[in-house]
């Protein structure tokens, strides 16, 4: 798990004309080691889709570099940016707007060995057929229907097979799941696990369900408001988390369980602009903890356990052995409940 | 979004039946009539039919008959003749304006919707500036100065007016579609610009422009009747929709057949037109998902 | 228990004509919900769930829709009634919150203006008593500086603050019964668990009865006191929300409960997903709807129809011919 796959330094994208900026991605730094799941999630407007899509270079990021297997992306343009950029690929939130609805189903798998022209004839047809097959669509029967006579579930089921054609290295989901049914939705998420361990991929899992990030993640990370707060393994930052956003995130995750403890600190408020970013920490006006530091001095990511780090000033408590939410205490020994 | 589906939705679900939605029989009849319309111009002259400028004074504004099918006009040409002859005059104008319209205005359009940036900003400004000149008149200026009028020139003025109209709808229609999630899945897996403008855009916008295309043959046999009327179309003696009309102005009341059967002529192809431009365009709406 | 019953649902079928045939949503659905109560309604696409809270409130188009059955609510018929009538008992009995708050606001008049409408046309106020009481609505559905946000526009409110006036024209009319469909599907966790604390807390100080209709079991799991679950438009099983949880017999209702994933799963947790797809209601089997993805499906159930039979005496009810053994200990 050593090795990394991909490497995202000060990842920063800005949307807008001058004076009305917006920054969506804020100097955003992660790596992905080959194999592993990172699961990304925040809110709407965090930037979660938007570092997601500058990785990929659908939208230009306005600075910082991102690394592919030791090849500097953000360098590369034209047909190397083009060929480079195939062992990554990308699969949509929208099932149903992912698939060209003029194209029949064979055709759309086929499209990147078109491209590339990988593949003619009884080859290509072979290749189309098996990953079809692999995605649960039987390529006999439903091969040649156009992409809007399928289900959205059947259409997500074709953008993986699209998306595995050229055989990429890392498979970044934005919200792939996010629109189905629930019972289609672990269908998907059981199909990218198996097809994660068949073709050794490695994933980012961008979401906002914190289940279901939670369920197929090895680590995760939290972004508000166009920075990372806190990145770690996905059990140890669920059960203990260190920034109080991420705890006040996990808060509200409903669960689906009646003897569930309600739980009564609810983050209040609504976040602020990206137009107008708070100064230093960018959750300090709604934390309850916040201090006058937090709103000069921008905190960095420190590592407050192994492989567990946070951009705060005052972490939570991580407690080692993860026990029962309830337990966990702020730093100064008042919870956030005082505070709202 | 949510796993809801609303009234409409479940109706339309029920209502879509996979590509069994059919176009109805007043939709071939009007291609019909378009096909026999279109045949009878290209085949004009060895159909058995009356030189139509050949005057015959024994029968000068004659009713229907047996011998003249719509009668003769004040000179004792054959109307039905010069009817079908007349046919030519609008259709090549409108086929051959729109397709310089569309073969400037189209691809651009799509372009500059899929490149956005600068590209589009200017293009944009540019094509605004245009449309923003009263097309009509300054279509009857250009006419009335660039004698002698031929019908490629009127083809040549009307096109080029057409180009920035023909430019926002296929740029409006390609921007709808360059948006959505599977051009960019095209984009990662390496489809070059073109390969995703001929692949993934045209399929989409073309069902818009067929019927747009449509829909500007008939503005544009339309806008040829007028200039006729004004008489700024072809010259005389050669017979258009549009002339035998204004011809027919004066004697009116004398020989009302003269005006009715050109007029009747443009009113049908004009409906068939429009009634399968549009028939079309809701025939091919499905890049918004019905499923 | 003892309180009146507000809501009684009988039979209730509704069936849109289509060209392809008649297309039945819901298919004789029965419940009854007491006053003060709450009732979560579960099912996914297709379910129903969606018309079903629309024939409750006598929502249809009036061409291509037949509703058969009885809606009685507080003693008055909804199934039938003429628009006058339901005129009476929006607002004042039932209300509705819609999923898309956006869709459900007029866009060019001001949020306060939206409810003093409904205050002055269903409750007869005159105008300053109707602006003096839309504030105080906006306040209590927690919209910071109510006074300056009555002259607001919809689009220059966030997601969240424009579903709490959504909730605050449904309370206009003091209703006995809040229908909210999806009313948080499409808002951040965040603001979603203030969005449902702001119901819990409305319902408990008006006492009010509310339906609350979601495909999400973790918003029904603490929020509702008894459950119904549909698929196919049909009732699959229902009763108190814990015991259809724990004590849950019919074998939907346990799968879709194993396909949710938990936060509180271990990563890389396999999910127990249904196979198949979700049916369609233009060409169902004979027999149970969920027959052909049901693991314990028999020869029977592709045949017979089940009905809903009782599981206990404290009004459980499932509609199974192979219902699940009660699981003794450690429920899911």
């Amino acid at each position: 798990m050593s090795e990394n796959l991909l490497s995202v330094r000060d990842l920063t994208v800005t949307f807008g004309p001058r004076g009305r900026r917006v920054s969506a991605v804020d100097g955003v730094s992660f790596d992905v080691a080959v194999g592993e799941t990172l699961g990304l999630v925040g809110e709407s407007g965090c930037g979660k889709s938007t570092t997601g899509r500058a990785l990929m270079r659908v939208v230009e990021p306005t600075s910082g570099t991102v690394t592919l297997e030791g090849l500097d992306l953000t360098a590369a343009s034209g047909r190397t940016l083009r060929e480079r950029r195939t062992a990554m690929q990308m699969i949509f939130q929208d099932p149903i707007s992912s698939l060209n609805p003029r194209r029949r189903a064979r055709d759309i798998v086929a499209e990147p060995l078109d491209c590339w022209k990988r593949a003619t004839g009884e080859e290509r047809r072979r290749i189309v057929d098996d990953l079809l097959t692999q995605v649960g669509i039987d390529p006999v029967a439903y091969g040649d229907r156009y992409a809007r006579q399928f289900s959205g579930g059947q259409c997500q089921r074709i953008s993986i097979a699209r998306a595995l054609a050229m055989r990429p290295k890392l498979l970044i989901c934005d919200e792939v799941v996010s629109a189905l049914d629930v019972s289609v939705q672990a269908q998907i998420l059981n199909l990218l696990e198996d097809l994660k361990a068949e073709y050794g991929l490695t994933l980012l899992f961008i979401a906002h369900d914190l289940a279901v990030v939670k369920n197929i993640s090895d680590r995760v990370a939290v972004m508000y408001l166009g920075r990372l707060c806190e990145i770690g393994p996905a059990d140890t930052l669920y059960a203990a988390p260190a920034h109080p956003y991420t705890r006040f995130l996990l808060g509200a995750a409903l669960e689906a369980d009646p003897e569930a403890p309600r739980r009564h600190e609810i983050l209040e408020g609504e976040p602020p602009s990206p137009l107008d970013p708070p100064s230093g920490c960018r959750f300090r006006t709604r934390c309850p903890f916040a201090t006058e530091r937090c709103a000069n001095e921008t905190p960095a990511l420190t590592e407050v356990a192994p492989g567990h780090r946070v951009a705060c000033h005052y972490p939570l408590r991580v407690t080692v052995t993860p026990g029962p939410a309830t337990t966990r205490t702020g730093p100064t020994g008042s919870g956030p409940s005082d505070a709202t | 979004m949510s796993s809801s589906l609303e009234l409409s939705e479940l109706v339309e679900e029920a209502t879509e039946t996979p590509d069994g939605r059919r176009l109805g029989v007043l939709f071939w009849l009007c291609v019909g009539w378009l096909a026999l319309n279109l045949l009878a111009a290209v085949l004009a002259n060895v159909l058995p039919l009356e030189n139509p400028l050949t005057q015959n004074y024994n029968a000068v504004n004659a009713g229907p008959s047996l011998h003249h099918l719509f009668g003769t006009d004040d000179l004792g040409r054959d109307i039905f003749s010069r009817v079908v002859f007349g046919s030519r005059v609008s259709i090549e104008a409108g086929l051959g304006s729109m397709v310089i319209g569309f073969g400037v205005g189209a691809p651009l359009g799509m372009l500059a919707a899929y490149r956005r940036g600068r590209f589009d900003q200017i293009l944009t400004v540019v094509m605004y500036v245009v449309l923003a000149f009263p097309a009509i008149i300054a279509t009857i200026a250009i006419l009335s100065f660039w004698t002698p009028r031929t019908l490629l020139k009127i083809i040549v003025v009307i096109g080029v007016a057409a180009i920035p109209l023909v430019y926002r709808v296929i740029r409006t229609a390609t921007l709808a579609v360059a948006t959505q999630d599977f051009v960019v899945a095209a984009r990662v897996q390496g489809a070059s610009d073109t390969r995703i403008l001929v692949r993934e855009l045209l399929p989409n916008v073309a069902p818009i422009a067929v019927s747009f295309l449509l829909i500007g043959v008939a503005t544009v046999v339309t806008l040829e009747g007028s200039l006729a009327f004004l008489g700024l179309s072809v010259a005389p003696p050669t017979p258009s929709w549009g002339n035998m009309i204004n011809e027919s102005r004066t004697i009116l009341q004398l020989n009302p057949w003269l005006a009715l059967f050109p007029a009747a002529a443009m009113c049908l192809f004009l409906l068939a037109l429009n009634f399968i431009g549009d028939r079309l365009r809701t025939h091919f709406d499905v890049t918004e998902g019905k499923l | 228990m003892s309180e009146p019953t507000l809501l009684r649902v009988r039979e209730v079928t509704t069936t849109f004509d289509t060209p392809t045939g008649p297309l039945t949503a819901v298919d004789a659905v029965s419940f009854d919900l007491a006053a003060h109560e709450s009732l979560g309604v579960v099912g996914e696409s297709g379910s129903g769930k969606t018309v079903l809270s629309r024939t409750i409130m006598g929502l249809q188009p009036r061409r291509g829709v037949s509703v058969t059955g009885s809606v009685l609510l507080n003693g008055t018929e909804v199934v039938g009634a003429s628009e006058q009538a339901k005129r009476e008992l929006w607002g004042r009995q039932v209300a509705m919150v819609f999923q898309d708050p956006m869709t459900s606001l007029n866009p060019v008049v001001k949020v306060g203006k939206q409810i003093d409408e409904v205050l002055r046309v269903r409750l007869g106020m005159d105008r300053s008593a109707a602006r003096a009481r839309a504030i105080e609505l906006l306040e209590m559905v927690g919209i910071p500086a109510a006074a300056t946000r009555y002259s607001a526009y919809p689009h220059s409110l966030s997601g969240g603050m424009r579903q709490r006036v959504v909730i605050a024209i449904a309370l206009a009319g003091s209703p006995q019964l809040l229908l909210a469909d999806e009313p948080t599907t499409g808002l951040d966790v965040t603001i979603q668990a203030q969005i449902l604390n702001l119901l819990d807390e409305v319902q408990g100080r008006l006492g009010m009865s509310t339906i609350l209709v979601t495909h999400d079991l973790g918003v029904v799991a603490t929020r509702t006191r008894r459950l119904v679950v549909m698929y196919a438009g049909r009732v699959v099983e229902t009763g108190t929300t814990r015991d259809v949880f724990a004590r849950h017999r019919m074998p939907y209702t346990r799968a879709l409960l194993e396909s949710s994933p938990k936060v509180s799963n271990p990563s890389h947790t396999r999910l127990a997903a249904i196979p198949g797809r979700p049916p369609n209601l233009l060409d169902l089997p004979a027999g149970c709807a969920f027959a052909p993805r049901c693991a314990y499906a028999t020869e029977r159930c592709h045949h017979e129809r089940p009905v809903l039979e009782p599981a206990d005496e404290t009004g459980h009810l499932f509609a199974c011919f192979n219902p699940l053994p009660l699981r003794a200990a450690s429920p899911s």
